[in-house]
């Protein structure tokens, strides 16, 4: 009796698992790019799809940075804990579709009533899809061949407001009027008494775009596929003469700002509108809702604008490049239908609907689109909303899209066939020169890429064996030399101290550090995508860099010139600010950290900073070094060394500039060593000066003899960190230069991020980290050796 | 001893030429305003270096004053025509990024972080700096090397552990690790600093029969404030605007620190600047406020107190 009511109990509580189990909701995790606004309305409408649901609740996450957001998806993913619903875009969904970590959406068309593919624009369904299958559901498409216009200025210069029906050809058509781009563009350029631009007609939000959509509407490609590109074609007469028109735009018809002219503006494409200093720009569609901001009806800075379609060529007619993007379905999660469930909700009607009545993005669903009050200003429309009016131009520009390579090898190759590109743009090259020596590169780059290696599976029992064995070098190392040394009991108390001191580090060192270092060196001899299982390579990787690899070398010699100068100049600086600011004199704690502060002020705030400090035209190292009357001995010398003669040297622009520049920068972190410094200084006991004042030193005795010899610990230590530091500079290149002009600032952990995360070659990736890593050893040891200068107090003997 | 022998006869000397008492009083004003002079001087050179140094932060607050008009239509350089301080409000209560919350996790993953590294790393650095034991020199490069390899390859190994472990989206990933160690750098900086510290001080006291860990609290590390305070300081700064870290490791809205959730105004082609700017200078504050008043610690050096 006793039992069964027992096993009643059993079954009852049984069912109660099942029953909350069947309860308890789904969660889904849902990841996006967006941020702010888009965020807000991304909540109202999981909120209205879980009160529809009730069975699926949403986490909705989002990573604003779009970079990382990409590399955060791969790791996730690597480590088993991808999204369940995330957003793509043509540019990175193929590397994962490929490799089978999306899954393909077509399985679920069926089982949705009332969805059909159809609905969306077949352009952006095409851009998502791998082999003839969707694998992204396009929320929107931003079409780019759209340029937004200042009707003020139109007016002023009596030109009919542009109804996207002109053309542009290779040289200005008086007799076409207003239909000539370039005819339009000469008449609103404002030069003034000095010849001086005062507002240029026309400016593209970066300088590729234009010269890309020139290219597309002249009839040019860049690849032979768009899938499978086997071909770079950008050295094809059609492109080159579309690049070089959009290099005389900027620099000798000067109807564009050129990038010399962007840098002592400090602003974007857009505020450089707004501020009137443009009259038309080209961009994407994603403009709109920063600019309504900008311009708010009512505020001083508004004007009348509007958007219409980028003229098409004269013989070729209309095509234009495209963003866009939409949801994908990661093949990792548990509930595929229910993630689907989401992900069409989000990019369908009701998700759409919102997205566009908020002026975030164009839909993807053609219908919605068209529908007045959605996405075309509606009767019921605020006024700051009603900007831009023409808002069909967007349908209409769908039709004139290209969307360009998608492979997932494509961004190393563009990155390649771009290298040369800085110099087109500041006019220091010409389109022949510059696309001829990237196709080069290009296509060097493309055929390495595509050579299918066939590979052995990395054999993870060895691999382990291997990793072992390498923690069994270390320690060996480590200890076999000093295995005889007998130790007296009292060593041996101060031994067991020892270790006890150090146990954090070297648990520390056993828990997380070890092992990813380990795991690192082992992927180094492998062909890892991240995503796949790994394949053995032996030492391929290594023998690409240094015999293939045309970027390595370069990126080496790069990175050991900017060390080999920032490294002494930085610890000139940080030295000199520390003993200066050792000083008893009135206001130094306020002194000091004023010093500091470029390292706590933001990246953007810097380079805003930078790029106008290095400004050729007006910036303060040209007055310096110029003068007033731009007339100097060593404005002179410099201009010649750039190969300028005749012109202010342009630091960011030219080849052999960029990195002194970079370097002059790096002088501005002086403050972080200098606080190390000013601590070393404080730690020199003071009643050594005093002993030595009375014992009648001078101040330059004391310095050399105090001052100097008990800093050397600080100073060696600023100088080792520095080196490391500055051997894995990074970031800096990214903000100014991109790696540009011409590689001249690629540095070599710049190279390691795109092998590592655009190319997905994490093998390749870890074998470029450690020769890194046995270069800045063998430095730091030489530096080690020659430390015998560096004076401890507590090694005297007295 | 050679010295003490010269130093009488330099008095000596001095004495023999004595200056009339109108001399000496000018001359020592004379080196006072000479002093005086230099000082001016030095003060001068601070200042202008200070304005080059100080144009980041002008830039981020004129530019968090200014309207989203106001920003495109006018030089990065001008000081706003009227102060928007809607910025800073819009900012401090926007529900799509919670200032405050973010402002609170930021502040807890700091500071756990920053006494996980100023205990464990001052102990490291005690062993390396002060103690002899088997393969501590060799330790002490394999300490060094940590710092070599480029973060970026140990990524994804990092975070699988971590994932493995289920501490993804918690703050453990961020705050644990500083226990144990609390990096090379910290370590080798503090090194340093010991070693600097005259053996006598820990002699004496082990004449006095204390044991190590009586040396390190009571001698090592109550001499050593300056730079104990410069790697809290640091330490605490480098948290405080981590940004790859908590972007990687914190997934849940609720979980986000101020680096990345900052971000929020400036996604792929949408920079609101003056609202950026204005997180910025609002996360810089408290770091500035901070900083000032740690360099108060900077001056305590070695008080070599007890010591004769």
């Amino acid at each position: 009796m006793y039992r069964c009511i027992n096993r009643l109990g059993a079954a009852l509580l049984g069912l109660l698992f099942v029953a909350t189990a069947l309860a308890d909701p789904i969660t889904l995790r849902f990841t996006v790019w967006d941020g702010d606004e888009s965020l807000k309305v991304l909540r109202q409408v999981i909120e209205q799809f879980e009160k529809e649901n009730p069975d699926i609740k949403v986490k909705l996450e989002t990573i604003p940075d779009y970079a990382t957001y990409h590399q955060k998806m791969l790791t996730q993913f690597a480590a088993g804990v991808a999204p369940d619903v995330a957003m793509m875009d043509p540019g990175h969904f193929q590397a994962l579709a490929k490799r089978k970590a999306l899954l393909p959406l077509n399985q679920f068309y069926d089982k949705t009533p009332g969805f059909k593919i159809e609905d969306y624009y077949k352009a952006i369904v095409d851009a998502h899809s791998f082999q003839g299958t969707c694998y992204v559901l396009p929320r929107d498409i931003a079409p780019m061949g759209l340029i937004y216009y200042n009707k003020p200025a139109f007016d002023e210069a009596h030109i009919p407001y542009p109804d996207g029906t002109w053309t542009w050809d290779f040289k200005e058509r008086p007799e076409l009027k207003d239909k000539d781009f370039l005819w339009v563009c000469h008449q609103l350029t404002k030069k003034g008494a000095n010849g001086k631009v005062e507002r240029w007609a026309f400016a593209s939000g970066w300088p590729q775009l234009v010269a890309t959509t020139l290219a597309y509407s002249n009839g040019a490609r860049f690849a032979d596929n768009d899938e499978h590109p086997t071909k770079v074609l950008t050295t094809d007469p059609k492109f080159i003469e579309a690049y070089q028109l959009a290099s005389d735009l900027m620099n000798t018809l000067k109807y564009m700002p050129n990038s010399t002219d962007t840098g002592s503006l400090s602003q974007t494409t857009q505020q450089l509108f707004a501020g009137q200093k443009i009259a038309m720009y080209q961009n994407g569609i994603w403009e709109v809702p920063n600019m309504r901001k900008t311009l708010k009806p009512g505020s001083k800075e508004f004007f009348e604008w509007d958007i219409t379609l980028f003229p098409g060529n004269a013989k070729h007619g209309k095509a234009a490049p495209t963003g866009g993007s939409g949801y994908a379905v990661f093949s990792s999660t548990p509930h595929p239908m229910e993630a689907w469930k989401l992900a069409s909700y989000m990019a369908g009607p009701v998700g759409m609907t919102a997205m566009a009545r908020a002026g975030i993005a164009q839909p993807a669903i053609k219908s919605l689109a068209l529908t007045p009050g959605v996405w075309l200003p509606g009767p019921d429309s605020p006024k700051e909303q009603l900007y831009p009016y023409n808002r069909k131009a967007t349908d209409e520009a769908v039709d004139t899209v290209v969307f360009g390579p998608n492979a997932d090898y494509w961004p190393t190759v563009e990155d390649r066939m771009n290298s040369g590109l800085d110099l087109l743009w500041s006019g220091q090259s010409t389109a022949k020169k510059a696309l001829t020596q990237g196709q080069e590169r290009a296509q060097e780059r493309l055929e390495t890429m595509l050579k299918d290696e066939q590979l052995p599976a990395f054999n993870w029992p060895i691999g382990i064996f291997a990793g072992l064995l390498i923690v069994a070098g270390i320690l060996a190392w480590v200890y076999l030399p000093e295995s005889k040394t007998r130790y007296t009991k009292r060593e041996k108390l101060e031994n067991r101290a020892a270790y006890k001191f150090a146990a954090p580090w070297l648990i520390g060192m056993a828990l997380f550090t070890l092992g990813p270092m380990v795991f690192s060196l082992l992927m180094s001899f492998s062909d890892w995508d991240i995503i796949q299982p790994a394949k053995w390579r032996g030492v391929g990787n290594y023998k690409e860099a240094g015999v293939v690899d045309p970027v390595f070398w370069k990126s080496m010699i790069v990175t050991t010139i900017y060390t080999v100068f920032s490294v002494p100049l930085g610890l000139f600086f940080s030295l000199l600010l520390a003993l200066l600011l050792n000083q008893k004199i009135k206001g130094i704690p306020l002194f000091r950290s004023m010093y500091y502060v470029p390292s706590l002020a933001s990246v953007v705030a810097a380079a805003l900073i930078w790029r106008r400090v290095l400004n050729p035209e007006n910036g303060l190292i040209n007055a310096l070094i110029y003068g007033g009357d731009k007339e100097s001995w060593l404005g002179t010398i410099l201009s010649n060394w750039a190969g300028t003669p005749n012109d202010p040297v342009n630091w960011l622009g030219n080849e052999k500039t960029a990195l002194p520049g970079l370097i002059i920068m790096s002088i501005w972190g002086a403050g972080g060593a200098m606080v190390i410094l000013l601590a070393g200084l404080q730690g020199i006991p003071q009643y050594y000066y005093e002993a030595a004042t009375l014992d009648g030193a001078g101040i330059i005795d004391r310095f050399k003899r105090i001052t100097v010899p008990l800093l050397t610990p600080s100073l060696f230590f600023t100088l080792i960190t520095g080196m490391i530091g500055s051997f894995q500079v990074f970031s800096q290149a990214l903000v100014m230069t991109n790696g540009g002009p011409n590689d001249s600032t690629r540095f070599f952990v710049f190279n390691l991020y795109g092998a590592a995360f655009q190319q997905l070659r994490m093998g390749y990736a870890a074998a470029l980290a450690w020769i890194l890593f046995f270069v800045i050893l063998i430095v730091t040891l030489i530096q080690m050796r020659g430390s015998k200068y560096v004076y401890y107090e507590a090694d005297v003997k007295r | 001893m050679k010295q003490q022998a010269t130093e009488p006869m330099e008095l000596a000397e001095r004495k023999s030429d004595m200056l009339s008492a109108e001399e000496y009083v000018r001359i020592t004003r004379r080196s006072e305003n000479t002093a005086r002079v230099l000082k001016v001087l030095l003060w001068v050179t601070l200042l202008a270096g200070a304005v080059m140094f100080m144009m980041p932060l002008y830039i981020m607050v004129a530019m968090s004053l200014k309207t989203n008009g106001e920003v495109a239509a006018s030089d990065p350089w001008m000081w706003p025509k009227e102060l928007t301080w809607e910025n800073f409000t819009l900012v401090l209560s926007n529900p799509n990024a919670p200032f405050i919350l973010f402002f609170r996790n930021t502040l807890v993953i700091s500071t756990i972080a920053t006494v996980g590294v100023l205990l464990s790393s001052s102990l490291v650095a005690y062993a390396f700096a002060r103690l002899k034991f088997r393969g501590r020199d060799r330790l002490f490069i394999l300490l060094l090397s940590t710092m070599m390899l480029p973060g970026m390859v140990m990524t994804i190994p990092s975070y699988v552990m971590f994932a493995k472990i289920h501490w993804v989206d918690t703050f453990l990933p961020l705050t644990v690790p500083a226990f144990f160690g609390g990096g090379a750098f910290n370590i080798f900086l503090l090194r340093q600093f010991f070693m600097g510290i005259p053996r006598e001080l820990d002699e004496a006291a082990i004449l006095d029969g204390a044991s190590h860990s009586t040396i390190f609290w009571r001698v090592i590390m109550p001499n050593s404030m300056a730079a104990l305070t410069t790697v809290g300081v640091f330490c605490f700064i480098f948290n405080w605007k981590n940004f790859e870290g908590p972007l990687i490791y914190l997934n849940s809205p609720e979980m986000q620190t101020l680096e990345p959730g900052l971000r929020t105004y400036q996604t792929l082609h949408n920079e609101q600047w003056n609202l950026l700017m204005a997180g910025s200078v609002l996360v810089m504050i408290p770091l500035i406020l901070m900083f000032m008043l740690g360099q108060r610690y900077f001056v305590k050096g070695i008080t070599m107190s007890g010591l004769k």
